[in-house]
């Protein structure tokens, strides 16, 4: 009989609880990072004031940058949250336009249709900690710009991607034929934020040995690139553990986060300096222990493999 | 030119349709859809699927299809195995059984596709010669056995879908510009050169060509859908710059340029610049394309910016009724009156019946 039990589970792959990890995970995370972005909007024209809260929202992504699937991925959403990596200074550029533009390129409307990358996080930053928060009308534009995008994806949460995912399989719902592709949806959520981590937040800094490239690593100027690091580690660990039971996994993202706190640099500096580099890089292989272990261990359980024609192409 | 059934009988072609007794489409249940795809246990097979999305049968393949080419009238589907296949493998959709496997000639392999000519008579296939990379096609005499009866240029490089305009015995072949080698897999060995080009074939000649232009020459024409009148649609796949949006829907009048369709940057850059399948709607009204990398299909009609349909790993498209069928490796299968889940994957590309 415990024999038979046991067969049976493995033959039917075991169903993440969708609306824990929507009411646990999901949206708290969506709710923090348009609370963050409201409160940078709302603050004074003061780098004082403006750091911590800059720093606030640019975590509070951190924490949901993974969930690309939805409301994120719609207008280019994410793009214009944070553009990065950004290895051609394609922020540098926009944000200089925009400057050149004047006050009546800066209305909310003008804001939104102008390119990606001089919008989000990272033209803040560069205005924030580099200028001075000058000038004020487009730092406070731009920051308005930022909360609006992420309300529109708070919105869109609320309104009606998270009921698509919770009624997969009802009438007409085309998007999620069944609750097994919410769960995959949510498991390709893990595994390209581990990707990500590991190839731009941790490789574009670290570059090789012989070539490191600080200047590359995620927000250096307000010295977030580890603490995004850390943060994202935090969610992808708390998303694993509502995917399914996944012992291994869970270690190494453990030991990852034990790891990225550890970075002694926050602005990620020490990929050039011998003495340091090798714990980045330590934090980098554990992290893609972890991509295998997912795979291994989730991707196992919930009977999920890899696109079929996504990663055929032909 | 030469007399187009001249072309043909100079080939041998029997011009008959086969003597073997064997079942109509309507007598296997009605399929309107073919395509391969994965079991859940990981076995391969080819599916008919007839108009309520249910399938009419299933025939094991010895390893993953690609595409398949429908036979006009007979229950007889040519199942393709992947690029770059030295095998094509004629089924008898009534028995299961392999009636015919075709093998690519000595210095050749297949890139997937082929179409029917002459009501069936002529099986037509896009392969690669190998040793100096030019593109072929490929003649079958279906009457007689699917005996080889020669070979014609493409007219490019790599031709990939090659389809008939509907009402003629005209070619429509997508030379996707791209040199491979089997011995190096599906490395492309001519990125920094290559030039794709839309090819039309009457006769075993080359009647028209269009090229893409210079600033597009990187987008890899690759898959076709031909409308009633004769205009084709073309999904591309971008090899240049990753960070470089262009337009993956070519449209093609003969006797004119390529136009293309785009959508607005965000939305653009959501098909990862990989279109997999183009279909014309079943009323000829809207095209659509694939991208199962972004997991979206854009939909062109009137508007300039496409209807944009989300479904993961989405790939087959095919006309069914007024609009579209969808397919996807999901085992998702989306049409006007509703979708159907199978557990199976299903692959690439749906293809009509008839």
């Amino acid at each position: 009989m415990i024999r038979l039990l046991a067969f049976t589970l493995f033959a039917t792959p075991a169903l993440a609880d969708v609306d824990a990890i929507l009411d646990q995970h999901v949206l708290p995370r969506v709710d923090s990072f348009a609370a963050a972005t409201d409160r940078l909007a709302e603050a004074p024209c003061d780098p004082a004031a403006l750091k911590p809260a800059f720093a606030e929202a640019s975590v509070a992504w951190a924490g949901m940058s993974h969930l690309t699937l939805g409301p994120v991925e719609e207008a280019g959403r994410g793009r214009s949250i944070l553009f990065w990596p950004d290895r051609r200074d394609a922020t540098d550029r926009g944000l200089r336009l925009l400057t050149a533009q004047g006050e009546e390129a800066w209305t909310p409307e003008a804001i939104a249709r102008a390119s990606v990358a001089a919008r989000g996080l990272g033209a803040l930053e560069r205005l924030i900690f580099e200028r001075a928060a000058e000038p004020c009308a487009l730092t406070l534009a731009l920051a308005g710009d930022l909360a609006s995008t992420a309300a529109a994806v708070q919105a869109g949460w609320d309104g009606d991607f998270a009921e698509l995912m919770r009624t997969a399989g009802a009438p007409g719902n085309t998007r999620f034929l069944a609750p097994e592709e919410v769960e995959r949806a949510f498991y390709t959520a893990l595994v390209s934020g581990l990707e990500f981590l590991t190839d731009q937040r941790l490789g574009a800094p670290l570059n090789t040995f012989d070539d490191p490239r600080p200047a590359r690593a995620e927000l250096r100027r307000a010295g977030l690139a580890a603490p995004m690091i850390a943060t994202q580690i935090a969610a992808l660990q708390e998303l694993a553990a509502l995917l399914a039971p996944a012992p291994e996994t869970q270690a190494s993202l453990a030991r990852a986060l034990e790891q990225a706190r550890g970075i002694e640099d926050p602005t990620l500096a020490g990929v050039a300096d011998p003495s340091q580099r090798a714990s980045i890089e330590a934090l980098q292989t554990t992290l893609g222990a972890a991509r295998r272990q997912v795979d291994a261990e989730i991707g196992g359980i919930l009977g999920i493999s890899a696109g079929f024609n996504a990663l055929d192409g032909d | 030119m030469r007399n187009r059934r001249d072309f043909l009988r100079t080939m041998g072609a029997a011009l008959t349709t086969c003597a073997v007794p064997t079942l109509s489409w309507a007598e296997v249940g009605g399929p309107v859809l073919l395509s391969a795809a994965r079991d859940g246990d990981g076995q391969f097979a080819l599916y008919g699927l007839d108009a309520g999305m249910e399938t009419t049968f299933r025939i094991a393949l010895p390893g993953r299809g690609h595409a398949a080419a429908a036979h006009p009238t007979l229950a007889h589907a040519v199942a393709f195995a992947r690029r770059p296949g030295t095998f094509a493998l004629v089924l008898d959709c009534g028995t299961g059984v392999v009636r015919h496997r075709l093998e690519s000639p000595e210095g050749r392999h297949f890139y997937g596709h082929g179409a029917f000519l002459e009501d069936g008579a002529v099986l037509v296939t896009t392969e690669n010669s190998i040793e100096d990379g030019e593109g072929r096609l490929g003649f079958w005499d279906a009457g007689d056995g699917y005996r080889r009866m020669g070979d014609v240029a493409s007219g490019g490089i790599g031709p990939h879908e090659v389809v008939r305009l509907p009402g003629t015995q005209i070619l429509a072949v997508a030379n996707g510009g791209i040199r491979t080698h089997p011995d190096r897999g599906r490395e492309k060995l001519n990125l920094d050169t290559m030039r794709p080009n839309l090819s039309y074939v009457d006769g075993g000649e080359i009647v028209a060509q269009a090229e893409m232009p210079t600033e597009l020459r990187q987008a890899s024409l690759r898959h076709l859908s031909a409308r009633t009148d004769g205009t084709v649609a073309a999904a591309l796949q971008w090899q240049g710059a990753p960070e470089r949006v262009v337009p993956l829907l070519a449209i093609h009048i003969r006797g004119e340029a390529l136009q293309f369709r785009s959508a607005d940057d965000a939305a653009q850059r959501s098909m990862e610049g990989y279109a997999g399948s183009v279909a014309w709607s079943g009323d000829g009204s809207r095209v659509a394309i694939t991208s199962p990398r972004g997991g979206v299909a854009h939909i062109y009609g009137g508007d300039a910016d496409p209807e944009i349909l989300h479904r993961a790993d989405i790939c087959g498209v095919a006309p069914f009724g007024k609009g579209f069928a969808f397919t996807d490796g999901l085992g998702g299968a989306l049409t006007p009156k509703g979708a159907r889940r199978h557990p199976v994957a299903w692959d690439n590309h749906l293809v009509p019946i008839g």
